[in-house]
């Protein structure tokens, strides 16, 4: 990596810090406000510069998307930045689609992704993935049905992406918008309070051709819409584990601190072995998933094809390593840390449920695996 | 030798080297190296070990971390490029020079005279063996209680104690020494660095016996052993100091061999043992949980190899982390223990026939059982994982000191 673009993310990682610390506090729970990140550019970093965004890469929403875990922020970040606009720009150039993309990047809407969301997301190479609506021409318009779970940030979304397949099998993504007919959307309430999800039905729902749109053909560089659907879900694992790193560096960063001050038999707690050989791993698994993080981010930046392996062993490392670090950080803080006002609670919820999302750890170490056996 | 020099390598250049390495390692590399040296005489190992320092020295392998001035030059880019492909083509290690080229170089280097530096650093590349001359009986952890005294007289030192632990000890020419030189300075500041010449009078080697069976640790005895006082490396009573500062500079680039060599041959032969049908036909690999804890391995051993390649960067650009050393020593030792451990497992009854291992192999040899307990010579030697950790939390996080017993 050039310096140029090591001071570029360092720049960018002050600002995002800078401005998601800063951001209100709402009970144990931090939001920003939608206008302070429009103002930010950050929803339009991948958005190509043509269309009034940063032309930037993933390598730069991984640094976002990092902090945001750090702050532990509420937003609709991974709807419309990383799902969103990953979609919108896997497909082919509508005018439709470079309408959404500029008025995202301005922040004019917010964009939900209907897709898997579960393990489905981490199956290995050569097993097809089921997009979860199904698509059928009929009477010069389109037929929708289908339903998707823990859709994240439907329920505030103004434009909704849903993956669905057409009677060939090929994947298609329908963009329709909320309160179409034969469209329901419901919120899904989480435990952890820093995430919104939502179901997504559909049930004769009727769309014109228009707001159906398809992945480039299969050529010499690009898989077609198959590998444009493995690509879109690798994003969001990849996008969960930068969130489950920044976590882990704040609840790490937090119990050093914490046990730096902590006094008890006449001596800071982060003295006795027991507390600092703790921190001490809690260090190592952050700088190994940083390594495997840094991998996976610099693979899918640039389109690598070994991206979807690379992916898989940092979304199941870090995933898993984030929830013991946040466990760890509820331990050492004593009791302190298991009442709600320490907002330990809050970093453990978002671990456990990064965790799951975009397949759990052992369903991406199935992935990894299928290329021993 | 391609690249050999360069401060700054372009990916063009790095990739020639790759295939020079390559080309050389495929000409080189003795076949069948790991039978031939199974269950071998110390002699041979010596001789082996010897015979193939000079080959990997007169292509420019052997010490690629020194200064091109000394006969190295290589860049971390190009060090990363060699010790894969020797790691990928499966290269006998050194194992009899480990502490020549690194430790004692490496302390030369940083704190030697010019003289001392002209006298040895030649001398290595000719075979000189050094030996670590640190540990005692009652200083393990505690390496600074050490109670071998050297006593100034006139100019020498005359130097009375215990080693333990010296790898190697039976085979050195030279011994890089701690002992202490002022017996009422506070612990630390009363010890002094020597470089012993392991032929003076009142050297007594004797080997002990390890946990595998092997004998290359031994006990030192040093019974007025005179020291001239131009051996003496570093300033007098500033040896714990010198010791601290070019022990942990050495570390990057042998954890990096270290890791290449596990993520090669080490997860290969674990697929392997994973794949190969059990006494009932079945295959391990077939288990689900097994294919989950050999991609949790996999991903490990990616991510200990990137943390390795890291600190040899960072150790180039001079941005290394206090406590990165610590790090990775502590990650390796625990996984290559974790590696070994499923080893054992997989491999079964079968394993534990295999009752020698090979020589000069790297801390895998494919001889499960033997190197599931060889891998406590990694956790245990060097600082324990537990002084890892100390070192991690009070260097690397800033968290506070314990209280120490007796100052």
């Amino acid at each position: 990596m050039s310096t140029d673009f090591t001071e570029a993310h360092d720049e960018l990682r002050t600002v995002a810090r800078d401005l998601l610390g800063k951001a209100p506090v709402r009970g144990s729970v931090v939001g920003v406000d939608w206008p302070s990140f429009a103002e930010s550019g950050w929803l339009g970093l991948e958005v190509p510069e043509e269309l009034d965004g940063a032309g930037a890469t993933f390598a730069e929403v991984a640094v976002i998307l990092r902090e945001m875990g750090r702050a532990a922020t509420l937003s609709p970040y991974l709807g419309t930045a990383v799902l969103g606009v990953g979609t919108l720009r896997a497909l082919r150039a509508y005018a439709g689609r470079d309408e959404l993309l500029r008025a995202a990047a301005a922040g004019l809407v917010r964009i939900a992704v209907a897709l898997p969301t579960g393990d489905a997301a981490a199956a290995p190479a050569g097993e097809p993935i089921a997009p979860p609506y199904r698509v059928a021409p009929s009477a010069g318009a389109y037929h929708l049905s289908g339903r998707a779970d823990f859709v994240p940030d439907a329920v505030d979304a103004d434009q909704l992406l849903l993956l669905a397949a057409d009677p060939g099998g090929e994947p298609v993504v329908v963009a329709v918008e909320p309160g179409h007919p034969g469209l329901a959307v419901a919120g899904q309430p989480v435990l952890d309070a820093t995430r919104r999800f939502g179901t997504v039905t559909a049930d004769g729902l009727v769309v014109d051709e228009g707001a159906v749109w398809r992945f480039p053909p299969a050529t010499e560089t690009g898989a077609g819409g198959a590998a444009g659907v493995r690509r879109l879900l690798d994003r969001g694992a990849l996008a969960v584990a930068c969130d489950s790193l920044g976590g882990a560096e704040a609840m790490l960063g937090r119990t050093v601190a914490y046990a730096g001050a902590r006094q008890q038999f006449g001596r800071p707690i982060g003295s006795f072995q027991a507390v600092k050989h703790a921190c001490a791993d809690m260090a190592v698994q952050v700088a190994v998933g940083q390594e495997l993080l840094e991998a996976a981010v610099t693979a899918v930046a640039a389109a690598d094809p070994g991206a979807g392996v690379a992916v898989s062993r940092a979304k199941s490392y870090v995933c898993a390593a984030a929830v013991e670090i946040a466990g760890q950080a509820m331990q050492l803080h004593g009791g302190i840390g298991y009442a709600w006002e320490s907002g330990v609670h809050v970093y453990l919820k978002r671990a456990a449920l990064g965790r799951s999302l975009f397949g759990a750890p052992s369903a991406h170490r199935a992935r990894i695996a299928a290329r021993f056996v | 030798m391609g690249g050999v020099g360069a401060m700054t390598s372009s990916v063009a250049d790095l990739d020639d080297l790759r295939a020079t390495v390559r080309a050389w390692c495929r000409a080189n590399i003795p076949a069948g190296w790991r039978a031939a040296q199974t269950g071998v005489p110390d002699e041979q190992y010596v001789a082996f070990q010897q015979e193939w320092f000079q080959q990997l020295r007169s292509a420019g392998y052997a010490v690629p971390h020194w200064p091109a001035e000394w006969g190295g030059g290589m860049s971390a880019a190009e060090q990363i490029v060699l010790y894969q492909e020797l790691a990928a083509h499966d290269a006998p290690r050194l194992v009899l020079a480990f502490v020549s080229i690194h430790h004692a170089a490496s302390t030369l280097l940083a704190a030697g005279t010019d003289e001392q530096r002209k006298r040895h650093l030649p001398a290595i590349l000719d075979g000189e063996i050094w030996v670590q001359g640190f540990s005692e009986p009652e200083a393990g952890s505690d390496l600074a209680s050490l109670r071998t005294t050297a006593r100034a007289e006139g100019e020498s030192f005359v130097v009375n104690g215990q080693k333990l632990w010296a790898s190697g000890a039976r085979y050195a020419d030279w011994c890089l020494l701690l002992a202490r030189t002022d017996p009422d300075a506070p612990k630390r500041r009363g010890i002094s660095y020597f470089l012993m010449d392991m032929r003076t009078p009142g050297i007594d080697v004797r080997p002990i016996r390890n946990a595998v069976g092997e004998s290359h640790f031994c006990e030192i005895f040093l019974n007025d052993v005179v020291i001239p006082a131009a051996n003496l490396i570093g300033p007098r009573d500033a040896g714990w100091r010198v010791a601290q500062e070019t022990l942990g500079a050495e570390r990057g680039m042998t954890m990096l061999e270290l890791a290449e060599r596990l993520g090669n041959a080490g997860f290969r032969w674990l697929v392997e043992a994973c794949s190969r049908p059990g006494p009932g036909g079945t295959r391990p690999i077939d288990d689900a949980l097994v294919q989950d804890r050999l991609a949790a391995l996999e991903t490990e051993i990616v991510g200990l190899q990137a943390l390795c390649r890291g600190l040899v960067e960072r150790h180039d650009a001079g941005t290394v982390g206090p406590a990165e050393a610590s790090i990775v020593k502590l990650y390796y030792s625990e996984l290559l223990q974790r590696v070994m451990d499923f080893g054992v497992e997989i491999a079964g009854l079968a394993a534990h026939t295999q009752l020698t291992k090979a020589q000069s192999s790297g801390w895998e040899s494919g001889a499960w059982v033997l190197d599931f307990i060889g891998s406590w010579e990694w956790t245990i030697p060097g600082g324990t994982s537990e002084i890892q950790r100390t070192i991690i939390g009070e260097r690397g996080l800033g968290l506070p000191r314990e209280p120490v017993a007796g100052g």
